[in-house]
């Protein structure tokens, strides 16, 4: 709300962040184990004098520089060009706090680059033991950038005493700081031998070639080893909300965490057969899979990370949406749109509430969700829910599905939001209070039909109906007169409807209970499932599976959240979606 | 909609605003120094391609090697600045940055790409032939496209009132053209450092390639020449560039800042005395004269952009939440980085036989 939103619909900027980050995590902790390949490599050729080692090592040295100085060093100013244009809030607060983090950093970076140059450009020409420590600084210098950022990255998601006493020293050495610094270096030395297999392939002599696949191997191999119990540290570390979403209450993270295990055996797999069953075959087909395999290990790691800390982008301190935790209560109290400072409307009225919901959009989902772009589409996650059904999941969106920040704004404010992402996005009528009683139906062919229509003049042509074929018009009013438009309202509105449309007709067949478990249904389900996805799920589930299914939701999966209705409600929901699913009674 | 209200809140600062003003100005010309070396150079070994015989053929040669090194020091010069820059001017930058989204990110590709195609034009030199030039002429449009981002993001950050326009064009594709300004000032830099990039190559090839004679030469020369032509038409741009800033901005270098007009006065002075070096041909002495120059440059700059802070912003008005470790943290960590730098430079096979 501090500052303006770069706003390309149908693009989500977490994607781009996802993107660069993965590619830059894999070039630049290569960067940190690479230079301890390099040094201990150049020390190996000569101990045993090898010329064709030392060649080796010169050559890997040169793609060594021109990957990880130029992609590697670019990528990483990247990120902080990416952060500071998508989440210019977070970026704000990370650069002041860690400022001379960063500044520390900078000088590490700066010797990397000195000691680099020169470690590549003497080969040869400089005596052993001074090349031999120029490259150990190299590999000290970019081990301490790793520290010094492994600190800053890892404060985003365990910010620990931080968030009382504001220091320094607290944020960087937080909860998370040493598991995930020592999985970092384990992670950098076996993608360091994965580089070294790939560059080994290349060397033209058969012994010196089978001699370097074996020697990579046994780095990647061994250090893949013992980044699994320091993985295992990590996760045992994570604050509980965050544990909680890696072990699979949401279901992307899971999906992240399956990848990565499945690449980590895949590329296990690979370095054994590679290293053990076929050391003298030319294998480059085989080593692009195991970097595949590392690079999914490693990218369903920081994927995982990045995903554990939300609905917060600094855990516990600020919303994904740049909004600060402790400043939601007097939001709340003031609103959000007169504190914001990058939105036109600070009033809202009858006139702009769709305009203003919108800049709601923009300031509070926007930083998730794209709208009918590929990335948790808006669109298509609010499509099956109604005017009211939305503002009541607004209203206890965070409690509901912890991964979401709250909303944060006065009552007219949700309402805002809440008709732009239904009748701003889809169409769908502002019915407020609909209610849940015998009148819905009434209420609501009031509110959409009766402009054109009135009851006593539908009466007569509706007569002789039955009720499916009032229920199946209103799915396709234009067949029935193309000047009609679509009613997209959600389904347990049309049913709604139809009760009061063939009741018209026959009096006496409303059955109250019908539109209540069909309301329940919108407002706590719709949001995920419509009734069309689940027919197929739950045929032939009988009445009684139904209900005691509602009793302990998060068993069917582990992402869904508790139903905490009524014994009540929850009978009139289950009556619902077995009459909609055609279950066995 | 008053453009007031459209600037964010700055963040509380960890040291004193004084602290980060004078990191900002300590490094922000080595930045220079790098950008105008490496521009500079690229300019002279273009030249070369351009001019007959063994000895321009060889200068373009020796000047293809220092290139990757320049944009490496350059991009590594370039982040301390741009830290100390979020730190006092974050909350200004980054709304600006979004409002130019799309043309931000594309500094980051086109500097990957120019910054190989210096690896190429280094390491496949003679294989290139005459294609030389031309991967040559692409690295030097690339990198003053990205001045060009640049420059637009630096003039849009400090001129809020521009801000209005993210309402109707959210998505990044926003410059600054319409500003006045922005063209003189583009210019006005461009042309100082290739000035004094002239100069720097003029110095690399009066010492480093010292054991070539003709070569030496011929870089000094052309070095020298471009830096004095273009030190003497900067006094056209510049007094251009000062006419088109805002009233109240100009006035601070007429005497409405004491300080400001003072600097300016000792730049134009020591501008004056590196043409009469310069047309000397006497390398050194114009090195010495231009290095306070570029940093009285920069500091004139920082006074424009105070200039157009003033009704909007006021650097030393942000609550400050001083923590000192940190600071102590990166300053001794920056002296042993240089000591460290400094050794190993000294190990260099170079180094030891001119001792």
């Amino acid at each position: 709300m501090n500052y303006p939103v770069w706003y390309v619909p149908s693009f989500g900027g977490g994607l781009l962040i996802a993107l660069v980050a993965i590619v830059h995590v894999f070039v630049s902790h290569f960067a940190v184990g690479g230079g301890l390949y390099l040094v201990l490599t150049e020390r190996k050729a000569i101990r045993e004098q090898d010329a064709s080692i030392m060649a080796f090592v010169k050559r890997h040295t040169k793609f060594f520089m021109l990957l990880t100085m130029v992609f590697g060093g670019l990528t990483g100013v990247a990120i902080w060009f990416v952060i500071s244009l998508i989440h210019p809030a977070a970026t704000s607060l990370l650069i002041h706090t860690f400022v001379f983090g960063w500044a520390t950093e900078w000088v590490f970076f700066l010797v990397e680059i000195v000691a680099l140059f020169i470690y590549f450009y003497t080969f040869g020409k400089m005596d052993d033991r001074t090349h031999q420590i120029i490259g150990w600084i190299y590999f000290g210098a970019a081990w301490f950038s790793l520290f010094l950022i492994n600190g800053i990255i890892g404060f985003m998601l365990t910010p620990g005493a931080w968030i009382t006493n504001n220091n320094f020293w607290s944020g960087f050495f937080n909860p998370t700081f040493w598991p995930s610094l020592f999985f970092r270096s384990f992670m950098s030395f076996m993608l360091a031998g994965c580089y070294g297999f790939l560059t080994a392939t290349f060397i033209g002599d058969e012994t010196a070639r089978h001699r370097m696949i074996r020697y990579s191997g046994i780095w990647a191999l061994s250090s893949l080893a013992l980044s699994l119990p320091a993985g295992w540290w990590y996760l045992s570390v994570l604050p509980l909300q965050a544990g909680r979403l890696v072990s699979g209450a949401s279901p992307t993270i899971s999906n992240a965490v399956m990848v990565g295990a499945f690449s980590m055996a895949a590329l296990a797999g690979l370095l054994i057969t590679l290293i053990l069953l076929n050391p003298g075959a030319r294998t480059r087909g085989l080593i692009v899979i195991v970097m595949i395999a590392a690079m999914g290990y490693m990218g369903a790691f920081e994927w995982t990370r990045e995903a554990a800390r939300r609905p917060f982008v600094v855990n516990e301190v600020m919303y994904s949406n740049s909004i600060l935790k402790k400043e939601v209560e007097r939001i709340n109290r003031e609103g959000f749109l007169k504190n914001a400072k990058w939105v036109k409307h600070k009033e809202i009225n009858a006139d702009n509430q769709i305009e203003a919901g919108k800049e709601l959009f923009l300031h509070q989902c926007f930083a998730c969700h794209t709208l009918k772009g590929f990335n948790n589409d808006i669109f298509v996650r609010t499509r099956n829910m109604s005017y009211n059904a939305m503002r009541k999941y607004l209203a206890t969106i965070h409690e509901k599905r912890y991964f979401m920040p709250p909303f944060a704004g006065n009552e007219s404010e949700l309402k805002a939001l809440a008709a732009y992402l239904t009748n701003g996005l889809h169409n769908k009528p502002l019915t407020e209070n609909a209610g849940t009683g015998d009148d819905r139906g009434k209420t609501l062919f009031e509110e959409n039909c009766a402009a054109c229509h009135s009851a006593e003049e539908l009466k007569p042509k509706m007569a002789g109906w039955s009720r499916e074929k009032v229920r199946g018009a209103l799915d396709r009013l234009p067949a029935l007169n193309p000047a009609m438009s679509d009613y997209t309202a959600p389904p347990a509105d049309k049913d709604a409807m139809t009760v009061y449309l063939f009741g018209l007709n026959n009096p006496g067949t409303a059955a109250p209970g019908v539109d209540k478990g069909a309301t329940l249904y919108d407002e706590n389900c719709s949001s995920c499932h419509s009734m069309d996805q689940l027919k197929p799920k739950m045929k032939g589930w009988s009445l009684e599976k139904i209900r005691s299914s509602l009793d302990s939701l998060p068993a069917l999966n582990p992402s869904m959240p508790d139903y905490n209705g009524t014994s009540e409600e929850k009978d009139a929901m289950a009556d619902y979606m077995s009459r909609q699913t055609g279950g066995a009674k | 909609m008053n453009p007031s209200d459209l600037i964010p809140v700055a963040d509380n600062l960890t040291a004193h605003w004084g602290w980060f003003q004078f990191l900002l100005m300590l490094t922000f010309p080595l930045h220079l120094f790098a950008m105008n070396a490496l521009l500079g150079a690229g300019m002279i070994a273009f030249v070369s391609h351009l001019l007959p015989g063994r000895v321009h053929h060889e200068l373009s040669d020796e000047l293809a090697k220092a290139l990757p090194f320049l944009v490496a020091f350059t991009v590594n010069l370039g982040v301390a600045p741009l830290l100390f820059v979020n730190v006092i001017y974050g909350h200004l930058l980054y709304s600006s940055t979004v409002l130019m989204g799309l043309f931000w990110l594309a500094v980051i590709p086109i500097l990957i790409i120019a910054y190989y195609m210096a690896y190429i034009y280094d390491f496949n030199f003679k294989k290139l032939g005459n294609l030389a030039m031309f991967v040559l002429m692409g690295v030097l449009a690339l990198l003053l496209l990205v001045g060009f981002i640049f420059s637009n993001n630096m003039t849009m950050m400090i001129n809020p009132s521009t801000w209005i326009r993210w309402f109707s064009t959210p998505g990044g594709t926003l410059l600054n053209l319409a500003d006045p300004v922005l063209l003189p000032r583009y210019i006005h830099i461009i042309t100082g450092s290739l000035a004094v990039g002239g100069l720097f190559t003029a110095v690399y090839a009066a010492t480093v390639l010292k054991h070539d004679f003709e070569v030496s030469e011929a870089g000094q020369r052309l070095g020298m020449r471009l830096f004095t032509w273009l030190t003497l038409l900067q006094f056209v741009i510049g007094t251009w560039f000062l006419l088109t800033l805002p009233q109240e901005v100009m006035k601070r270098f007429m005497g409405g800042d004491a300080l400001s007009t003072a600097l300016l006065a000792i730049g134009i002075l020591l501008a004056v005395a590196t043409l009469v070096t310069g047309y000397q041909r006497r390398v050194m002495i114009s090195l010495w004269l231009t290095l306070p120059l570029v940093y009285l440059m920069s500091f004139l700059r920082d006074s424009v952009r105070t200039g157009y802070l003033t009704p909007y912003f006021d650097m030393t008005k942000v609550p400050v939440d001083a923590q000192w470790s940190p600071l102590l943290f990166f300053l001794v960590t920056l002296v042993l980085g240089i000591v460290v730098i400094v050794w190993m430079v000294s190990k260099l096979p170079a180094f030891k036989r001119s001792n």
